[in-house]
């Protein structure tokens, strides 16, 4: 008998933070205090609190250690394991008291959280399905194989369950379309492209809880009579393949996959297709195509997938967060699903938490909490005691949502509302040092980049929409450029062929709507109020500062700035062409912006 | 189904379901602006010009892929539609190059014309052209992608419309363009520059290539390709009197807006210097230039001395695959009334009488029996004896549109592996010459295992019972061992075809060229009829014809034995009808076919010939002992539009009006007729072979009743049965009623049900010579055609494909120790030509290939006469040579 469990996590982000060589020196170090069989190791999925990686908890005691190094080994083992004394300097330290904590109960960062979906994620072995059965995993689809599929239909509708990719379709309605749509041949398709840059929730769920999706799956199948299904998941989720693909196996071993499942007469198989990394396939009609070998480009809609989707067969989409509710729908039933959350939006929602915020991570909040819990509470606040300024939900295709909304409810109607989107959940926080302008400039330079090349506005409209925000960030702004970007947004966002381009000029537009002063600093004062935008630079040098080393005369190609040797030296704004070589070579901090 | 209301612009209109807004708009009148829409391609919604908007929800759609729905409120030119179109035109022309002054496609860009008529002066948006290098390397199609506006209709039309596949997305977002695999020039691609993606490009994006004759021209001539028997129609833009370009007719015939190299890159022999303009005679061997006066009245002074002298069986005429279908009629009008003999062949002898006994005994009519957009619903198809990319390029269109778009599983039976055999679900390499064991045995197994359709066999069928007995040495086992087929995989090709609810056959000239060709299109018939697929939508049989007039020479009875409509010359009735109604007796002796003529010449027996159209020295076996035949004459005439090979031996050569410089009409493999018209005035002195033939007539004293063509298209209508309301539609292609009218006739032509006959297959005489180890198969190339007569002048074709090459088998090669490029001598037990290698992997072992359109080095000339003895067909399709390498320095 074991007595003690250590569970490491084995995410993405904790494994690049160290996990292998932390299991690795445990295991040498329990082997030499021959512990080896009264300590088990289990590799979980993610805890979410990928900021303080790799995560390593012990139970029974629930001791929370974080950023734990091979290093560390030997002391934890010895002092921990062995004589019973806690780490302390390994322990979570609360960034606002400053004490320590043993719990992870205790980190506000998970107190504040509603742990539904992720409720397995951190806790069980992924690759082990008795473990997510224990924690009674296929018991909504054992109650869904004894319903008919129109009830299980039913009861997913009244769940009030909205799709967790981005639009937020409710999700019953769609089984109920695909379950109505005649055919003999229907396939269910789970949407794993997740591509928004700093967005990661499907991925954890995917690498902590494959099952879990599986399930989703197989109800889905169910309920609207498919007997197959693909996962298609970006082939940069390599972790994320392997245990799906292992989930799978042992799912058909024990009965719950293939034919005759669970003696109910109703058959089902899972395929996996790896998608190739373009950001489009993440539409459903350009994902449907890809699975097809064709091209990831979309198609028109309608014909809804739906109706004419895989092959042209009925075809139910569903996103991995969503399918991943789906069993608790079903095991807890509708009603205590939809106690949750708010008058339009039931559930949770899982969030990717970036940026410059103090606690990084992913977590799951109930539909309906405010921003400033999320951010302040949660993620602890704004790193290095900075000021907020916004944050961008919904990834590239989102909005930002400024300081004066930072009580809104979180959810979908209220989101869009305000110009942003719920997405896939990315959240991206920002403080006063960014620059709003360049924000949208980034963001539209991905969707650029990513689009498919198919629609003319999204093809041509992103590009110029770049080309003018490019322009501004450098001080070339011209008056006219901002109701020619509003302009250029509205037609993209009304024109384009898909959910790409009717939602790329999002970013700009609420940077516009908000922090529209900041444009006009750009375009007319030709300045960057967050200091960001080299071009609008004005430099000088602190002669209080300054050696007289030369070293910036040197550096400076416009030959700008003049002094002699020992001297200090000062910056011609005249010539300075505001390229920051002298801000980067000066040693002394005297080479300063204004 | 109920009609679907919306409201449209303020007005109430109805479509059928399944519409988009933008048909019905279409249909009522109002204009909506599209780029990427083209109605015989998917729509994709791409360009969003269409966009309108739906006037209770907001939403703006797409129109040209948004079907209407009942109760919709649509407006098409709302304000907000109008900004984003403009916007929409404005961000296509911000990144379009400024080379508009200078840019060919002029005012025919739909560029050009949609921004002037939504009124966009100035672009407020900041102009980046993107720039490009313009790809020309091949001679036939420039691209220039700086000016492409990626409506993906060259996508489509190469991937939906000719299923050649060279062209697909590239890249993402702004960069994104269509381009072949790894952006590869199109000569290293799939692309067969058929030209359809040209002619549909809406910028100058896709350009045709050095033309001979430049400028814009909205003047189109709707006419018919002259080239292969598909008969696509074709619309050739006219300027000045030149042929500026030729572009796929309208969308609504045959060709569904496609066409092959030929038909678009061919046309350059019209003007070619080459031309003859005048008439010439020999004088002491020279020829010198004549006057028509003069050269007709030498003909026909000659023909009447010899008809005077030795009688008419004496004189004998060839013609003409290439010319009209009133031309042919009036040819063997000339032959039997003028000339008073039934010796009139034309070259369709060498590839189509197989076809003409093998079906006509069957089913009472000799050639193809059903339409080639039904061949799209069948579920199998067998395509065996054809390589249709080279031959029929608008059959190898839809042979890969029935199996890439619809799943139709195609049964490939060749040994060569072809462009379509990446598209057979089943591909059958016989060993060549034993096509009939396999097919017999297919009908064996079918009857063995009752897979047969015996209510159709009882009930509509005749002469069943002599089948079985017939077959019944064809075994599965028996057939592995002569065909090298497994017979696993014989037994699954009949159980494929037997199973299918439609199942077709297309056949071609490697069935009817070989000997006992004629047994094998009985054998396929008999599949065919075992299987009750004979009458089906998505059933018969295609038998293609290599000329663009080759089933219409034969219709018009341009035939020893057969009056126009296939009436025998011994049905004493018909002959009765021609008679009373030409007011002549018709000749008694029965004719001969070319190769007998050719005989009967170097036996002395017959001494004037009057050859129009054809080159039997290049396209007929033994040209050494053709030339010396011909050579031999007391006077030959030659009607050509060049001095070919065969009119050099002429006395007098008679220049011949081209296709684009008259009227008439031809008749495709699939016996529908389209028109051809006077696009040119005729090049220098040259008249129409029909006029030729009438004036022939009149200075031979006996002339013929005609003074217009049109006056030659109404007796036709009335003597021949087949052609009764030919040209019911304005001389347009003929429409689907008048097509299956005229099929009607076929059936009743024969008496009784379509009979099965009984095929036997007979091994070649001869055992492989061990002198001449190869077997050489000649075989069709896309960029040639015919004896390469005009071809070779279609100077693009010619530079793109200038010399000709014997392909063979890897192991081959090896054994001989050739290698690519070597000069080598082809030698047959008759003749040697010399031709370059190329080492493929497409051909078995012990095979070879040469292509047969090369005036320098005629393939055919290779083969012995060697008549099939049922049809007189030379043996033109397999012969066993030898190959030996000429060394540098000899």
């Amino acid at each position: 008998m074991y007595e003690r469990h250590i569970l490491i996590c084995a995410g993405t982000g904790c494994i690049s933070s160290g996990t292998r060589e932390v299991k690795e020196a445990l295991e040498n170090e329990l082997i030499k205090h021959n512990l080896q069989d009264k300590v088990r190791i289990i590799l979980s999925g993610c805890h979410g609190f990928c900021e303080k990686g790799p995560i390593f908890i012990v139970y029974p005691e629930d001791i929370f250690y974080c950023e734990v190094k091979a290093e560390d080994m030997p002391e934890l083992v010895e002092e921990y394991l062995v004589k019973g004394n806690i780490v302390e300097r390994l322990l979570y330290k609360d960034p606002t008291t400053a004490g320590t904590v043993t719990s992870h109960e205790e980190i506000p960062f998970y107190s504040r959280q509603k742990r539904q979906v992720l409720r397995n994620c951190g806790v069980i072995d992924p690759e082990n399905i008795d473990e997510y059965i224990i924690r009674g995993g296929y018991i909504g689809l054992k109650k869904a194989l004894g319903m008919e599929p129109l009830e299980i239909v039913n009861t997913v509708k009244s769940s009030g369950l909205r799709g967790r990719g981005g639009a937020g379709f409710p999700t019953g309605m769609k089984w109920e379309f695909a379950h109505r749509s005649p055919g003999d041949k229907k396939y269910v398709v789970c949407n794993a492209d997740e591509g928004d840059p700093g967005a990661f929730m499907d991925r954890s769920v995917l690498e902590g809880d494959p099952h879990a999706v599986l399930e989703g799956l197989i109800i889905a199948g169910r309920a609207i009579g498919s007997d197959e299904a693909y996962i298609y998941v970006r082939a940069e989720y390599p972790l994320a393949v392997r245990r799906l693909r292992t989930a799978i196996a042992q799912a058909e071993e024990y009965g719950l996959i293939g034919q005759n499942i669970l003696n109910s007469g109703a058959n089902f198989k899972i395929n996996i297709k790896e998608g190739a990394g373009a950001f489009v396939c993440g539409e459903e009609t350009a994902l449907l195509a890809s699975i097809e070998g064709e091209r990831g480009m979309p198609r028109p809609r309608p014909p809804f997938p739906a109706v004419k989707g895989l092959w042209g067969k009925p075809t139910c989409i569903n996103n991995v967060e969503t399918l991943a509710n789906v069993p608790l729908i079903l095991r807890n039933g509708a009603d205590w699903y939809s106690a949750v959350g708010t008058e339009g939006s039931k559930g949770t929602k899982i969030f990717a938490l970036t940026g410059k915020v103090n606690n990084t991570g992913l977590c799951e909040v109930p539909m309906g909490i405010s921003l400033r819990e999320i951010v302040f509470d949660i993620g602890g606040g704004i790193r290095g005691g900075k000021k907020y300024k916004a944050v961008q939900i919904g990834g590239p295709s989102g909005g930002c949502i400024p300081e004066s909304l930072l009580d809104l409810p979180v959810d979908f109607d209220s989101l869009t509302a305000a110009g942003a989107m719920m997405g896939s959940g990315g959240m991206v926080v920002m403080d006063e040092d960014t620059c709003m302008v360049d924000l949208a400039r980034y963001f539209l330079s991905f969707t650029q980049r990513e689009s498919c090349g198919k629609c003319t506005p999204c093809r041509e409209g992103t590009k110029r929409m770049l080309e003018i925000l490019e322009r501004i960030t450098r001080g070339k702004g011209e008056p006219e450029d901002i109701p020619r970007l509003e302009k250029l947004a509205v037609a993209v966002k009304d024109s384009s062929l898909c959910g790409l381009g009717q939602t790329a000029p999002n970013p700009v537009l609420t940077t516009l709507r908000y922090f529209r002063d900041e444009y006009e600093a750009h375009i007319f004062d030709r300045r960057c109020p967050a200091g960001l935008c080299r071009d609008l630079l004005t430099y000088y040098i602190d002669a209080e500062v300054c050696t007289g080393c030369r070293s910036c005369v040197k550096a400076c190609p416009a030959e700008a700035i003049s002094g002699e040797k020992k001297e200090p030296h000062a910056i011609d704004e005249a010539k300075c062409i505001s390229c920051g070589a002298c801000f980067d070579r000066c040693k002394f901090g005297a080479v300063k912006t204004k | 189904m109920q009609p679907v209301t919306i409201t449209l612009n303020g007005r109430e209109v109805s479509g059928h379901p399944e519409m988009t807004i933008l048909e019905l708009a279409r249909e009522s009148g109002i204009t909506i602006p599209t780029i990427c829409n083209e109605p015989h391609l998917t729509s994709i919604g791409s360009c969003r010009l269409c966009l309108v908007e739906n006037e209770q929800n907001g939403a703006l759609l797409a129109s040209c892929v948004t079907p209407i729905v009942p109760g919709m409120v649509i407006n098409t030119e709302s304000p907000r539609v109008m900004e984003h179109r403009r916007m929409i035109v404005k961000l296509m022309l911000a990144s379009h190059p400024d080379s508009c002054l200078v840019c060919d496609k002029g005012n025919r860009c739909q560029l050009h014309q949609i921004a002037s008529d939504l009124g966009i002066g100035l672009l407020e948006l900041q102009r980046i052209p993107q720039t490009a290098a313009i790809e020309e390397v091949n001679p036939f199609i420039e691209r220039d992608m700086s000016k492409c506006i990626l409506c993906a209709k060259c996508v489509r039309a190469c991937q939906e419309l000719v299923v050649e596949g060279a062209l697909d997305y590239f890249q993402r977002g702004f960069i994104a363009r269509p381009a072949t695999l790894n952006n590869s020039p199109l000569e290293n691609s799939e692309c067969t520059f058929c030209g359809v993606c040209v002619a549909l490009c809406p910028t100058g994006s896709l350009m045709e290539k050095k033309r001979v004759y430049q400028g814009t021209t909205k003047n189109l001539v709707n006419t018919t390709c002259p080239y292969c028997g598909c008969g696509c129609s074709i619309s050739l833009e006219v300027k000045d009197n030149y042929i500026v370009a030729a572009r796929p007719g309208k969308v609504d015939t045959e060709n569904e807006g496609t066409l092959c190299v030929k038909g678009s890159y061919g046309f350059d022999f019209i003007h070619s210097p080459d031309r003859l303009k005048k008439p010439l005679v020999k004088v002491n061997g020279a020829f010198q230039e004549t006057s028509w006066e003069k050269a007709l009245e030498e003909t026909a002074e000659a023909l009447n001395l010899i008809k005077e002298q030795y009688g008419p069986d004496s004189l004998a005429v060839l013609g003409a695959v290439k010319c009209t279908n009133e031309e042919n009629y009036l040819l063997q009008k000339f032959a039997r009334t003028v000339l008073g003999t039934n010796n009139i062949d034309n070259s369709s002898r060498l590839y189509n009488p197989a076809t003409r006994l093998g079906l006509g005994t069957s089913i009472g009519f000799p050639g193809t029996t059903n339409c080639l957009e039904a061949l799209e619903q069948s579920e199998v198809i067998v395509a065996i004896g054809t390589d249709p990319a080279a031959s029929a390029p608008r059959v190898n269109y839809a042979i890969k549109r029935a199996v890439k778009l619809r799943g139709a599983k195609l049964i490939l039976i060749d040994p060569r592996r072809t462009k379509l055999s990446s598209f057979a679900h089943l591909w059958l390499r016989p060993k060549v010459g034993t096509d009939l064991v396999l097919l017999n045995s297919m009908s064996r197994l079918i009857i063995d295992e009752s897979l047969l359709d015996k209510e159709f066999v009882t009930r509509k069928t005749d002469n069943f019972d002599a089948l079985p007995g017939a077959l019944e040495k064809y075994s599965l086992e028996y057939a592995e061992t002569l065909t090298g087929i497994k017979k696993e995989e014989i037994h699954s090709a009949a159980r494929l075809y037997a199973l299918a609810d439609q199942a077709a056959i297309i056949y071609g000239t490697g069935i009817t060229q070989h000997p006992g060709g004629t047994a094998s299109v009985k054998a396929l018939f008999n599949l065919a009829l075992l299987t009750g697929n004979i009458w089906r939508n998505g059933g018969g049989i295609y038998a293609l014809q290599r000329d663009n007039n080759g089933q219409g020479a034969c219709d018009m009875g341009a035939l020893p034995d057969f009056l126009p409509g296939y009436q025998s010359t011994e049905d004493l009735q018909a002959k009765k009808k021609f008679e009373e109604h030409w007011g002549v007796s018709l000749p008694a002796n029965p004719g001969l076919t070319a190769l007998e003529i050719m005989e009967q010449i170097k036996a002395g027996k017959i001494k004037g010939l009057y050859i129009v159209g054809e080159n039997p020295v290049l396209s007929f076996p033994r040209s050494d002992f053709v030339t010396e035949a011909l050579s031999s004459l007391d006077f030959l005439a030659v009607q050509d539009l060049f001095l070919t090979e065969t009119a050099r031996l002429a006395g007098v050569v008679l220049p011949a009006a081209s296709f684009a410089e008259k009227e008439g009409t031809f008749t495709n493999f699939e016996g529908k007729t389209g028109r051809i018209r006077k696009a040119v005035a005729p090049a220098g002195e040259c008249l129409p072979d029909w006029e030729i033939i009438l004036r022939l007539a009149n200075k031979m004293e006996r002339p013929l009743p005609f003074s217009t063509i049109q006056q030659v298209m109404e007796e036709i209508e009335e003597l021949v049965p087949l052609y009764e309301g030919y040209l019911d539609s304005e001389g347009k292609y003929q429409n689907e009623w008048g097509f299956w009218k005229r099929r009607s006739h076929r059936w009743h032509s024969l008496k009784g049900f379509p009979r099965f006959s009984t095929a036997e297959y007979t091994p070649p005489e001869k055992k492989i010579n061990e002198d001449y180890p190869l077997t050489l198969l000649t075989e069709a190339v896309l960029y040639h055609f015919g004896t390469g007569t005009r071809s070779s002048r279609a100077w693009r074709l010619q530079q793109f494909s200038p010399r000709i090459f014997i392909r063979i088998n890897e192991a081959d090669a090896k054994k001989l120790g050739l290698s690519p490029l070597d000069k080598v001598r082809i030698i047959s037990p008759v003749a040697e030509l010399t031709a370059a290698v190329s080492i493929t992997g497409a051909l078995p072992e012990g095979i070879a290939s040469l292509p047969a359109s090369f005036p320098e080095a005629p393939a055919t000339r290779l083969f012995d006469i060697n008549l099939d003895t049922e049809t007189k067909t030379p043996s033109l399709k397999a012969c066993n040579v030898r190959i030996e390498r000429i060394d540098d320095h000899e």
